[in-house]
Order: C-alpha cells, then sequence, then structure tokens
C-alpha cells in the first residue's frame, strides 16, 4: 500500500506523517501515534467514540482517511486538558457525575466542544440533537445533558467566544 | 441523622481525570514491546456446519505471518466461558450438570462467528490479509432458532452429554418435580376466582457496552502467562485458563485494565481462551486481539430470549393464591451460564409477591443463535415482563388499583427472599411505591386516561422487582481484601473485584476512609488483577454489599491494630477510643491523643535506641486483611413508573416520563447510585420497545450494528426522576443494599403497564415494536388505524 505524507496539527503539535493511503485518523492517531484517547467503537461511524475535531468541525476519525486530513488542525480529547488541568467542559464531566466507564467520553467532550462553538447556550432539546451520534450505554444520558447544559454556563468569557462563533458561521 | 462525613456523600470519582482527558488505558490501548498482533478466523456463513476441510497453508506464506494455528496447534482441553463451575459446591456442580463444551478451535460450528483457526502476525492488518487466505469447507447442518426446533427427536446433537439438546432443567434432586416454589398449585388454582395466564416472548437483547472486547497475552521467559483483559472477574479467570491450559496458578497473571462498561458481557471469559493460546505458541511475544464490534456482537454472550408460559389465580378480592410458570429458553450454542439465568427467572418470581403456592420450572435448549450468558438483570427482567403484566390484568378483573395491590401483596422483611430460609432483613417498597406514584401523579392520570378515544392516547404504569446483594446463599461468596497501612498514615486497600465503569472503586474507597478515620484522599485503592487475594468478581451486585463489607472489615482490623498500640501508648483501654482525622483519641478526653503516624511511622521505622538500647513504639507494618464470606443477602427493592404516549396510527410508543423510585438501603455515593438507576432506565427501555437481536432463517445475524439495533438515544429518552429510598439495612455496610442490575428491571413492566392502560391492550412479545402495537391495534379494533384503513 503507498504511503502519503501529511502534516498534522495534533493538540497544537506539528506532526509530518507518511501514512498508508487507506489508513483512518483514527488508526493514525491510535496506532501510529499512540494517541489512544480516541476510541474505537463501531469503526463504522455508528457510535460517536472516536469523535475528534477537525479545524473544529467535530467528525467521526474512523471515517475519514488520514491522507485526506494533510495540514488540519485536530482537537483531540487530551487536547483540552493541560498538565492534567481539566478544561471545562471536562470539568463539567467531572462535577454532574456523567462520566461512568468512560469509553464514550472523549467522543462526548469533544462533541460538546463542537456545539457550544456554534451555540453557546443550547436548549436542551439542542444538546440532546447534538449527542445523537454519540452513544452512551452507562448513564442514561441524563448526567451528560446536564453537564453539557454546566460546561456551557461555565465557558470562559463565553459571551466574546460565542460572538466569534457566530461571525465565523456567518461568514 | 448519619454521624458518616464520607459515606453518604458524592465523593469525585477517583477515575474521573484518566476518563476526561482519554488517557484512561483499556486492553486496546496498551501497546507493549514486540507485540504481535493475533486475528480469530470465525465463521460467518453458516450459524450450524462441520468443517470438513481447513487448509491454513496459504494463509501461512502470507507476508508478515509469524503463526497459523488450527485445532491441533492449540489444546485439545475443552472449556465453559461461564465461571458458574467455580462458585458451587461439588456436588451441586453435580447436580446442576455443568459441562465444559467450548474449543478454543472448533470443528462444530454451532453459531455465527464460532472460531475455526487463528493467525499471528506482525501487524493487524498482516493477520487479516492472512485471515482471507484461509480456506475452510463446510458441511451445512440444519440450523435450530428456537428450543421447540432443537429439541425435535431427530435435531443435530450439539453435544452427546446433553441428549434432546436440552442444556439444563432444574435438577429433580433440588426441586421435585424439577420446579422452584412450595404448596399445592393444582389444588390452589382450583380455589381461584380469577385466573389469568399468558405466553410472552423474550427478546435477545444485547449489552452494547462502548469498550469492544480486547486483549493481550505473553508466556514470559520464567513461563508465566499474562494476560490483560478488562474480564469483570480476573481472580476466576486466572483459575479457568490455569485449569484449560493445564497450568498452576501461579503460572497465570491477569492484568484488570480499565473497563468500558461490562452489564454481564464481560462475565468470565469471551476470547481469553484464544488470546493466550496464540500467546503460548510464540513465547517472549505478547500478542494483542482486538474483536470488531461486529465481531464482538457475534462472540458475546447476550441476554437469553425465550418463551415465557406463567398463569396466576387469585380470590376475587385480589387475595394472591398460585403462580405456575414456565420458562424455556433459546440458550444459543453452548452451555455456559445455563443454569444460572433459567434459575434466578423463578427466583425473582418467588422473591416478590406472597402466592401461598408457586411452581416455576426453569429449562434451557440449545440453539444456533450467537451465545447466552450474564446481562444486568440476569432473568429478572424476562420475569418482569410477563409478571407484572399479568398482575395488572388481574388487578384490571378484580378492580384493585395496581399500586395499592402490590403494596398490599409484595413479600417484605421476614418473608423468604428470592432463596428460601434466607428473609429479607429490610423492605421499604412501600415507600418506594408511595414516592413513585406521588412523582408521577398516579392518582390523577389513571382516571384522566382512563376513558381515552383519541389517535394518540396516554397512560401511566407501575411494576415492582426485587433483585439481589451478591449470590450468597446459591454461590459461594467470598473476598479477600487488604488494606496496608503506610508509614506515612496513609493507607492502600488491594481487592481483586473490578470496577466496570459504576464508580464501584470510588464508592469503596469512601468505605474504606470513612472506617479508617483517614482522609478519602489519603486511602489509595487498587486492583492488581489476581496478583490480590481471592475474590469473585464484579457480579451479582455484589461490589458494595459483599466487597463493602469485606473492606470495611479489613480496615476494621486495621484500625483494631492501631487502637490496640495508640492504647498503650495512651494507657486507654481500644474501647474507649475513637478516631478523627487521623488521630486516635480517649473518648472520654479528647486531649489525650496521639497521631496515627507517629504509631505508622514507628512501626514501619523500627529502630533501637542506642542510648537505652530499648526499642522505640511497636514494631511492624500494620495490615488490615479479611477473607470475607458474605453473612447474609439483602435483596434490593424497586418500583417504576411510566408515562407513555401511544400513536394508534403509527404504532409509536413515546415514553414521556420514568420515575425509578429504588430502596437501596444507602448510598454510599448518592451520585453514582442516581447513575445506575439512570442507566438501568436506558437499558430496561431498551429490552422492552426496541432491542432484539435478530436472525435470519439460517442463524446469520441481521442487525449486530448501532445503526440497525436500536438502542435509546440522547433524544428517544423520557423525562427521568430518580428517587433514592434509603432504609438502612441492618446487614450492609452502612446500610447498603446493591444497586447495579436493578434499575433496569421494573422500568420494563412499567412500560408494558402504561401501554396497557393506554389502549387496553396488552403485548405478549417484547420488544413492543410498532409492528406489534399496529398489529394489536388492528385485531382489537381499536382508534383511528383501522378505520382509516377501511376507507383507504
Amino acid at each position: 500500500m503507498k504511503d502519503a505524507a501529511i502534516t498534522l496539527h495534533i493538540n497544537g503539535e506539528e506532526h509530518k506523517l507518511n501514512v498508508a493511503v487507506n489508513r483512518t485518523l483514527l488508526e493514525v492517531l491510535r496506532d501510529q501515534l499512540g494517541m489512544t484517547e480516541t476510541k474505537y467503537g463501531c469503526g463504522t461511524g455508528e457510535c460517536g467514540a472516536c469523535t475528534v475535531l477537525v479545524d473544529d468541525r467535530a467528525i467521526n476519525s474512523c471515517l475519514a482517511l488520514a491522507a485526506t486530513m494533510d495540514g488540519k488542525r485536530i482537537t483531540t480529547a487530551a487536547g483540552f486538558a493541560h498538565f492534567g488541568e481539566l478544561n471545562h467542559i471536562q470539568q463539567a464531566f467531572n462535577d454532574e457525575a456523567a462520566i461512568q466507564c468512560g469509553y464514550c467520553t472523549p467522543g462526548m467532550i469533544v462533541k460538546t466542544a463542537s456545539l457550544l462553538a456554534k451555540n453557546p447556550d443550547p436548549t436542551e432539546h439542542e444538546i440532546r440533537h447534538a449527542l445523537e451520534g454519540n452513544i452512551c450505554r452507562c448513564t442514561g444520558y441524563e448526567k451528560i445533558v446536564k453537564a453539557v447544559q454546566k460546561a456551557a454556563r461555565t465557558a470562559p468569557g463565553r459571551t466574546v467566544k460565542a460572538d466569534a462563533a457566530c461571525q465565523e458561521v456567518a461568514q | 441523622m448519619n454521624a458518616e462525613t464520607i459515606v453518604g456523600t458524592s465523593a469525585q470519582r477517583v477515575d474521573v481525570k484518566d476518563k476526561a482527558t482519554g488517557q484512561a488505558l483499556y486492553a486496546a490501548d496498551i501497546q507493549l514491546p514486540g507485540m504481535l498482533y493475533g486475528k480469530v478466523v470465525r465463521c460467518w456463513e453458516h450459524a450450524h456446519a462441520r468443517v470438513v476441510r481447513l487448509d491454513l497453508s496459504q494463509a501461512a506464506k502470507s507476508p508478515g505471518v509469524v503463526k497459523v494455528l488450527g485445532p491441533a496447534d492449540v489444546t485439545r482441553n475443552k472449556y465453559n466461558s461461564s465461571v458458574m463451575d467455580l462458585m458451587v459446591s461439588a456436588q451441586l456442580h453435580d447436580m446442576l450438570g455443568d459441562i465444559d463444551d467450548q474449543d478454543i478451535f472448533t470443528t462444530h460450528v454451532k453459531y455465527q462467528g464460532d472460531a475455526i483457526c487463528g493467525i499471528i502476525a506482525k501487524s493487524e492488518e498482516a493477520a487479516e490479509r492472512a485471515a482471507a487466505k484461509v480456506i475452510v469447507e463446510y458441511e451445512p447442518l440444519p440450523v435450530y432458532l428456537t428450543a421447540e426446533a432443537s429439541k425435535q427427536p431427530d435435531a443435530v446433537q450439539f453435544t452427546p452429554q446433553k441428549p434432546g439438546n436440552r442444556a439444563f432443567q432444574l435438577p429433580e434432586a433440588m426441586f421435585p418435580g424439577n420446579a422452584l416454589g412450595g404448596g399445592d398449585v393444582d389444588a390452589a388454582m382450583q380455589d381461584a376466582d380469577i385466573v389469568v395466564e399468558d405466553v410472552f416472548y423474550v427478546p435477545k437483547q444485547k449489552q452494547c457496552q462502548m469498550e469492544p472486547h480486547a486483549y493481550i497475552a505473553k508466556l514470559d521467559n520464567a513461563g508465566r502467562l499474562t494476560c490483560w483483559t478488562s474480564s469483570q472477574m480476573p481472580k476466576l479467570v486466572q483459575a479457568k485458563l490455569a485449569k484449560l491450559f493445564e497450568l498452576p496458578m501461579s503460572r497465570v497473571k491477569i492484568n484488570a485494565t480499565v473497563i468500558g462498561g461490562g452489564f454481564g458481557a464481560r462475565l468470565g471469559m469471551i476470547s481469553e481462551p484464544q488470546a493466550c493460546a496464540m500467546a503460548m505458541a510464540v513465547p517472549g511475544h505478547p500478542v494483542k486481539l482486538q474483536t470488531l464490534r461486529e465481531e464482538d456482537w457475534a462472540i458475546s454472550p447476550s441476554r437469553h430470549p425465550g418463551k415465557y408460559w406463567m398463569k396466576i389465580g387469585l380470590r376475587k378480592d385480589g387475595t394472591p393464591l398460585a403462580c405456575d410458570a414456565r420458562f424455556e429458553n433459546y440458550k444459543g450454542a453452548y452451555y455456559l451460564d445455563a443454569s444460572g439465568t433459567a434459575f434466578t427467572a423463578g427466583a425473582w418470581l418467588g422473591g416478590m409477591y406472597k402466592f401461598p403456592a408457586l411452581r416455576y420450572k426453569g429449562e434451557s435448549y440449545f440453539t444456533n443463535q450467537g451465545l447466552t450468558g450474564a446481562f444486568r438483570g440476569y432473568g429478572n427482567p424476562q420475569t418482569n415482563f410477563a409478571l407484572e403484566q399479568l398482575i395488572d390484568r388481574a388487578c384490571a378483573q378484580v378492580g384493585a388499583d395496581p399500586v395499592e395491590w402490590r403494596k398490599k401483596w409484595h413479600k417484605g422483611v421476614g418473608d423468604d427472599g428470592w432463596c428460601p430460609g434466607v428473609t429479607y432483613p429490610s423492605c421499604a417498597l412501600d415507600e418506594c411505591l408511595d414516592r413513585g406514584a406521588a412523582a408521577i401523579d398516579w392518582a390523577a392520570k389513571r382516571r384522566k386516561y382512563a376513558n381515552q378515544t383519541g389517535t394518540k392516547r396516554r397512560g401511566v404504569g407501575c411494576a415492582v422487582m426485587n433483585h439481589t446483594s451478591g449470590a450468597m446463599p446459591m454461590l459461594l461468596e467470598h473476598t479477600v481484601c487488604t488494606v496496608k497501612i503506610n508509614e506515612d498514615a496513609t493507607a492502600e486497600v488491594v481487592f481483586a473485584c473490578s470496577d466496570m465503569g459504576q464508580g464501584s472503586h470510588t464508592a469503596l474507597k469512601q468505605i474504606a476512609a470513612e472506617t479508617l478515620g483517614f482522609p478519602f484522599g489519603d486511602v489509595q485503592l487498587a486492583n492488581p488483577g489476581s496478583d490480590a487475594g481471592f475474590d469473585i468478581g464484579a457480579h451479582a451486585s455484589r461490589t458494595i454489599y459483599v466487597g463493602g463489607a469485606a473492606v470495611k472489615a479489613a480496615c476494621e482490623d486495621a484500625k483494631r491494630q492501631l487502637f490496640a498500640r495508640a492504647s498503650e501508648a495512651l494507657q486507654v483501654p481500644a474501647d474507649q477510643l475513637d478516631i478523627r482525622d487521623k488521630k486516635i483519641f480517649a473518648k472520654s478526653d479528647p486531649a489525650r491523643s496521639i497521631d496515627v503516624e507517629s504509631i505508622t511511622r514507628a512501626g514501619v521505622y523500627h529502630f533501637i535506641d542506642p542510648m537505652t538500647g530499648k526499642p522505640e513504639g511497636a514494631p511492624g507494618q500494620i495490615q488490615g486483611y479479611v477473607s470475607f464470606f458474605a453473612p447474609h443477602n439483602s435483596p434490593p427493592f424497586g418500583a417504576s413508573f411510566a408515562e407513555v404516549e401511544v400513536d394508534t396510527e403509527t404504532g409509536e410508543v413515546r415514553v414521556l416520563e420514568l420515575v425509578n423510585a429504588h430502596d437501596i438501603g444507602r448510598a454510599i455515593n448518592p451520585a453514582a447510585v442516581e447513575g445506575q438507576l439512570e442507566g438501568g432506565i436506558q437499558q430496561g427501555l431498551g429490552f422492552v420497545l426496541s432491542e432484539e437481536t435478530y436472525y435470519d432463517s439460517q442463524g446469520r445475524m441481521l442487525n449486530n450494528s448501532f445503526t440497525d439495533y436500536k438502542m435509546f438515544g440522547p433524544s428517544d429518552m423520557p423525562k427521568i426522576k430518580t428517587i433514592l429510598v434509603e432504609n438502612a439495612d441492618p446487614v450492609g455496610p452502612f446500610g447498603a443494599k446493591s444497586v447495579g442490575e436493578s434499575g433496569l428491571v421494573s422500568p420494563v413492566g412499567a412500560v408494558a403497564n402504561a401501554i396497557y392502560h393506554a389502549l387496553g391492550i396488552q403485548f405478549m412479545e417484547a420488544p413492543i415494536t410498532p409492528e406489534k402495537v399496529l398489529k394489536g391495534i388492528n385485531e382489537k379494533g381499536l382508534g383511528g388505524a383501522r378505520e382509516r384503513a377501511r376507507a383507504c
């Protein structure tokens, strides 16, 4: 299988890589880079455990070929924390006891980030709709929804960030 | 008012940072030097066939392949991936008729996904490419999807050890007439004014834990076989693997990894035998074996589906007289857990209501559907679906309110629980029913929805349940716990019971800290897998009730030793001492005190004073220890209330609200307890409304994916209310009973009964899908659908 030379900007760091053209972004993150915070749940885009941000858009990394990601900015759940300091979304998942087995959690947190970037003050209905592609089998979603609500309330510099995000969407 | 300061709080989970950042290491996340990759070649074409030719030669030559293994290249010892045989006495084992009928690689395919051979390669991709080059020829055999089919006299026998393909029935020697219960059921039924009876079908529900099964195994140079696995029960898997590979237990080590959800799927073994067989073929190299989701679906056991016949008799004043039932489950391909669920379904039945006469028969028949085994609830949702619907039908006939009838006739304190002779030490089911009814506005809604005629009709229903806290007295209930007190007065609790994600390790740490009198942050809890002392694992809702009691006992042992030394130092009798914030003091004079650290430090760094030649303090590191056997069983109770809206044109059932009010004794960590009840609702709603693995006529799965197998998603979930009824149990640690499984059980009956209230129709087959609802509506001539169909 041929390789492709690509550059990925993952969690603020540049990675120059040769990737087999048939490898998914999930496989490259996990197997080639050892970034196992992004989870394999189904491999077919049905469960959301492998959700990452690609230039602020949440995607299922199991469905994206790594070779098509050249030059992209990738953010995983680990990218939100800084030396063990959780960001406001992770902290909200902690505070609301929204984490049980934890396998869906990285994907849930990434999906929450993408939701709040677009819609900083989502209704409960909007939150539930946004999380439809992320399966959790432990919580019944009750505490996850509460965590997303708390994350929205506690987002740092929320109004400023929200305006910027809205402008970005408008453009 | 409770005096505790740590128990009863929603202490922060111990694993939250690891999980929020994704740093928690599940088995698939672990990379080891020199690692090779395994792939099990499975039969996907047939659910029942004999292998007539297996040619591995082309696969062996495939690039990157290290070894290929067929049935002849691994141990021919058979095994049983369940651990039931280890948890019963030899006498009971013989009585139950447990057998070992599984092969690492088989030549008789009994379900779609059965293992044929294995590939070990330098990469996962190389292993997959080689797998495609394996040549297998099959002789197809007749496929049996139901007990009715496989019990036919001319059916192919799954194993010579179980004639007629009956894997299990309640043994005559233990259950006269092969039935659980007592009293004269036939005579009591004769006396009944009202008899209700039906045949129910319960579905093959899948656990769908988010982490697919993955393993690493390695045979090291010292001849020790190590397996990294997310099994719920590391110690019993160690024993199982040692037996299978004929190794002393000291040469089998299980490393317990973080578990991405269990729900029963990881009870016992799944692919540990294949992973270890591969590792033994390449000594010195770790072999990683990961399963795809669709593969996981096939090879891990599901809930037991089957036919459940039930009949109950009452006097016209509502007095229950008799219950007669028979659950014939479709066991799937192998024996594992054939005895367990067939028994427990009847046990929960017997534990619920005061029927003076009860006769329950449980049988398991081999079929060519995939495996069945443990699934959260373990026979209980099946019983709930049948029993609770019949109770509501009977209530309608005698004119009783379903809540009031249940309050009057459920079993309670002093009555036999699910096992005769083991009585309920506590029961707050009345309070569950009262508070649940108030929360859903039961009385008003029962009246309001009584006579509806519109297209969309609402209903409210309730159901109750009893479960278990550990498996005493049926199964072994043994846990070893060691508490090591460090010289700086911090503690390490060592314990081999896994946390599957429910937060049990956090709650156990709370119990340890509370008992020791240490701050929460000064206690560590470690699960080193099989290197810890004996434990039977996380199952039967036992981790807090039994494991917590063991942790408490081990901590009390450590505390007793601390107090003995403090007593010596303070010259105060030990029974007059207390501990707070790591300071031991005389109850009568708190100023007379000693820091725990001065005791522990002197015990570890025990010097002889060179000036006096005398030792300083008492010698020795303090360790608390217990080899704990549960003295009793304190089952939890629960009541669920559901409000539904049924669309009579589409058959769709929307659950608007679900209230789970549970008698859990005491919540060690309330947020975690709520989490169990909330998550249970999602799985219970799936059982009753949407979840079933379907097979085609040849036994091939039709919906082994998250798109085609419908679980309740975030937008499908109703408004949820959980009510923790705290009525301290006299036996459980700090009054706690279990909560791990119970939350999913009674939502099943509550939803079915709410549909009954809305439509006046009961549905005998779960899940109650829109197709079945429409069919029921049309048969009954209700509502708009039929009229509209005619008009068209």
